[in-house]
């Protein structure tokens, strides 16, 4: 059984439904960033329209956001300006991305005519302040690139959920950059230290102490403070003008500054330091999770704590990790694997378990930390989990969590995901909600149409905040995007969340930005007026006005028309 | 299969970008982290494997028409493999090269090729024999080697120059060492006179009727002459036969030089005790590095289990560059006396592109150029003063680049260029100027 997606079109009628750009404009875009650095082939303009999630939120679950009018490769923060100005004159839309994976980084309306700026040709570390610990980059430097130049230097960065595959200025300038070293380094949009910001009229705005002259080593100030301004409640995702350059702050990576990557692909493996320790660890309740974490949080030990594994599924996780760490296994494997008792009891043996890598300034301090949560697993009833703590595994671990240039694993089990829930807050808070989640998840999968892995497929950040305090928990639903049916399932999946978060009186969790970019302007409206704090959203409205006058922004910076919830 | 087969894989594609980068965990540098010579050159998304994904996808739905921009796009890759590698780091659901090759077989059907395909591919139909040259002009480059004729007397190894060393004179001395070496170890090789090409240029191009004809006409005549092992210097001809010999079943071993003599150093038949001086970094060619690795045909159908995990019935073998030719050319060269390997940080499954492969020195010559030039400049990083590969398209390129990058004042324009055995042939005690 499998839904088609057979729906014939021609390339006029797809022409005809997308908004186009003039020959002047286009011209004047060739004279900025030379011919080649420009496009309107619609083959090309495809290759950005097309975007995971759009599926689930464009008519007939077409792959494909709306086409841009054309794409521009811009190589300098002044051929930004340029574009951004072309906008303003032409009426055009810009829409930058950095690495460009989710729905809203295409354009967003048929109807607007959407410049797609791919700022891959703006990809250089600008610099590595060692004394001062901090990195500037522009937009198309990804985690990787950095971090391997800083483990070189004893230095490490924050890379966030989305993995080291993305863009540091995307994920510190216009989203939210939290992942499993959060806990010991912060998150990237609280390590931001300065940006600049082409605005969308085309100014060239320098934040923070970089705006006085004084360098890049503080986000507020002496010189303007804007960093609220730009980021929003959750970052402008490209709503808001477009970030050339950012200085993020680093930490210490305390590991060796080589590293001597083995194991055979894809399951590399970096092996553990003697200040190090790499540990899968567990839990029998839900309760002693969230007691574990608060004891980890008080007690300040652990440099990366994530909750990683379970992304495959409770049910299904260990005997996929296994089967991953075989390259000569598929997931045609899985079954056997499940099946094997050994596997089994592992299988129940991890059912919630999290990863913790400790790291020490010394062999004392890392002794002392491996007391500290032998001491703390005694009191909450938990254990090291040892097949995954032994060398092997916890060498993959290791690799994993350290680099995070596995993300697009979430992927593995279909072709598709989403997240739902990640609703943010303390673990107990969080705790309140994982019941729900799982039966939820597995309710909806009951009929077949999204990977029955288990209700819990729960992932998440140790802490979304420096030194513990909040976590969250985001489900992993897998669905084949390939299968028109699965996708309405995932849909279906996303708005169930919504409406079980509701029961439980709990807030609508990530599905609800996913779900948002299919909407109409009003339900967008409607749905933030029902927020907590609606007036952030008049407040940014007041913003967007002051900035973009002209409207050349989309409404990934999100703005509430005024009295609208008055109105409403 | 048709381009339709591969639809899946493109409404699977998530626009990750991992086709764009070397697998993350290997990462060293911020300068050596790029894994794509395409969308290096051409950064549009489209110049990825994703974005090929995403062109075929277009075409598909009937949302885009072929235009010069989707002939670019689909030939301008060297189909280094480096993209398949990287997507299936997390996918086993996907075959990005694969679908590439079908796109280009698709717009040959449609015979919106690259203009000079047409005189390269016309050649080969005519004589079957790669660049057009008579058996005879061919085999001049054995003249005086001794090598038998494997119709007319039993060898040991029948040895399959392929194209590029039959008629690169530039390559000439190369080719000719690696028969030597082989003779030195007591092995009697031989040749097929009437050999013409692999078909490796035909099927890159796309042109699979062609590269077809070509490679059961050689099976035919190894079949004839009775061969039991044949041996080629190239590792492109080995890619193409070791994929023809799978789909053909009984066939001869197939083994590159390297991995011959790699047997014959470890089994005591090669005593390498000359020492040669040098410092020198392995290149992986693509084809026997990452895209070398033992092929098994599948042809079965899409499953689901756990409701919509995808899987295949019977299971689909995997196909991601772990088990390629990486140890043999190491060993090899470490079995050398006073010779020190370094490694470049973007090497085995890792390997950037020697800018020869996917028919692009053919029909990009400037793009080709410059892939290999980066590549020379990364090994001229690692200190090394020869890059040493085992590949005559990626030895020419190589030598091009390195004498372009002397033009230019550009760092590798040091850079002596070898093949692993002609280091081998001095280490015989075969003299040749060290480094």
């Amino acid at each position: 059984m499998s839904g088609s997606y057979a729906k014939p079109t021609t390339p006029a009628e797809i022409a005809a439904q997308s908004a186009q750009i003039s020959d002047d404009a286009y011209r004047a875009l060739e004279d900025i960033v030379g011919a080649a650095n420009v496009s309107r082939d619609p083959a090309v303009l495809d290759g950005y329209a097309f975007q995971w999630l759009a599926e689930l939120v464009r008519p007939d679950q077409s792959h494909y956001m709306p086409r841009p009018a054309a794409a521009v490769l811009p190589a300098t923060t002044e051929e930004v300006q340029a574009v951004v100005r072309l906008a303003n004159k032409y009426r055009l839309k810009v829409k930058p991305h950095g690495t460009g994976w989710y729905h809203w980084s295409a354009p967003l309306k048929d109807e607007d005519p959407t410049l797609q700026l791919d700022m891959r040709r703006m990809g250089a570390i600008v610099e590595i302040d060692e004394k001062n610990m901090f990195a500037v980059v522009e937009p198309y430097v990804i985690a990787a690139q950095l971090q391997a130049e800083l483990i070189k230097r004893g230095l490490n960065l924050n890379i966030p959920g989305v993995g080291c595959s993305s863009s540091i200025v995307a994920s510190a300038c216009a989203y939210h950059g939290a992942g499993p070293d959060t806990y010991y380094m912060g998150g990237n949009s609280e390590n931001v230290l300065g940006m600049e910001w082409v605005t969308p009229e085309g100014e060239i705005v320098r934040t923070g102490s970089l705006g006085s002259g004084d360098g890049w080593f503080c986000s507020e100030g002496p010189g303007p403070s804007v960093r609220g301004i730009c980021r929003g409640t959750l970052g402008s995702r490209g709503g808001l003008g477009v970030y050339t350059k950012c200085a993020v702050k680093l930490a210490p990576s305390f590991g060796p500054t080589e590293w001597e990557v083995g194991g055979t692909l894809p399951a590399y493996r970096l092996p553990i330091a003697d200040t190090q320790r790499v540990y899968t660890l567990a839990v029998p309740d839900w309760d002693a999770w969230a007691e574990i974490y608060y004891r980890i949080y008080d007690n300040e030990i652990g440099y990366i704590f994530h909750r990683q594994f379970n992304l495959a599924g409770a049910d299904l996780g260990p005997a996929f990790w296994l089967m991953y760490n075989d390259h000569t296994k598929t997931l045609s494997d899985v079954p056997a694997l499940v099946a094997d008792p050994e596997v089994a009891a592992l299988t129940e043996e991890l059912r919630i378990s999290f990863q913790l890598i400790l790291a020490g300034r010394s062999k004392d301090d890392i002794e002392l930390q491996d007391k500290i949560l032998d001491a703390i697993l005694e009191e909450v009833g938990g254990w090291k989990v040892a097949r995954f703590c032994a060398p092997d595994m916890a060498e993959f671990t290791n690799m994993y969590l350290q680099r995070l240039g596995h993300k697009h694993i979430n992927f593995v089990w279909a072709g598709g995901y989403i997240g739902s829930w990640m609703q943010f807050g303390t673990p107990d808070w969080v705790k309140g909600y994982v019941p729900t989640a799982i039966d939820g998840l597995a309710r909806d999968a009951k009929g077949g149409l999204l990977v029955q892995c288990g209700g819990d497929a729960m992932m998440g950040s140790g802490s979304g905040i420096p030194l513990g305090g909040a976590t969250g928990l985001e489900q992993f639903v897998s669905y084949d995007p390939d299968d028109v049916d699965s996708t309405k399932a995932g849909i279906l999946h996303m708005e169930d969340a919504i409406k079980d978060a509701a029961g439980i009186q709990y807030p609508p969790g990530k599905e609800f930005l996913y779900l948002q970019i299919g909407w109409t302007d009003e339900e967008v409206w409607d749905a933030l007026a029902h927020a907590k704090q609606p007036q952030v959203f008049h407040y940014q409205r007041k913003i967007k006005q002051a900035f973009d006058p002209n409207n050349v922004g989309d409404r990934m910076y999100p703005t509430l028309p005024e009295g609208w919830a008055e109105k409403k | 299969m048709a381009l339709t087969d591969y639809r899946a894989d493109a409404m699977r594609c998530t626009r990750c970008s991992y086709c764009k980068w070397i697998p993350f965990d290997l990462v060293k540098s911020h300068r050596f982290s790029k894994g794509c010579p395409s969308i290096e050159a051409n950064s549009f998304h489209s110049y990825s494997a994703g974005g090929r994904l995403v062109t075929a996808l277009s075409l598909m739905d009937g949302r885009s028409e072929v235009t010069d921009a989707v002939v670019d796009i689909a030939f301008k890759c060297q189909l280094c493999g480096n993209c398949d590698v990287a997507c299936k780091l997390c996918r086993y659901d996907m075959e990005p090269i694969l679908a590439l090759r079908e796109l280009r077989a698709h717009l040959v059907e449609m015979d919106r090729v690259p203009d000079s395909y047409r005189s390269l591919i016309e050649r080969t139909r005519a004589g079957l024999a790669g660049e057009g040259k008579t058996p005879a002009e061919r085999n001049a480059w054995s003249a005086g080697l001794g090598l038998k004729d494997a119709a007319a007397e039993k060898v040991d190894v029948v040895f399959f120059a392929g194209c590029k060393y039959s008629l690169e004179e530039s390559l000439r001395e190369t080719v000719r060492t690696q028969v030597r070496v082989l003779q030195a170890s007591g092995l009697s090789v031989g040749f097929v006179p009437e050999s013409g090409c692999c078909g490796g240029l035909a099927a890159n191009m796309g042109y699979r009727d062609e590269a077809a004809q070509a490679g059961t006409r050689t099976f035919e005549q190894w079949a004839a002459a009775g061969v039991t092992t044949v041996v080629t210097p190239c590792a492109d001809c080995r890619h193409i036969f070791k994929r023809g010999s799978a789909a053909l079943g009984e066939t001869p071993e197939i083994l590159h030089t390297v991995e011959l003599v790699d047997r014959l150093i470890k089994d005591g038949r090669l005593e390498l005790t000359t020492p040669v001086p040098m410092t020198v970094t392995y290149h992986d060619p693509c084809n026997l590095g990452r895209q070398g690795e033992p092929y098994i045909p599948w042809e079965g159908v899409e499953t689901k289990i756990y409701g919509q995990a995808v899987i295949y019935d019977p299971p689909r073998p995997r196909h991601n560059g772990a088990q390629g030719v990486y140890d043999a050319p190491r060993d090899v060269l470490t079995a050398i006396p006073g010779l020190e390997l370094v490694e470049m940080e973007r090497s085995r499954e890792a390997a950037w592109c020697c800018g020869a492969g996917g028919a692009c020195r053919e029909a990009f010559p400037e793009y080709s150029a410059a892939t290999a030039a980066e590549r020379v400049e990364e090994a001229a990083s690692t200190g090394a003063g020869a890059l040493v590969s085992a590949c005559s398209r990626c030895e020419l390129n190589f030598a091009e680049a390195v004498a372009a990058q002397a033009a230019a004042g550009r760092p590798g324009a040091a850079l002596q260029v070898h093949d692993v055995l002609e280091l081998v042939w001095r280490a015989l005690g075969n003299g040749g100027e060290a480094s």
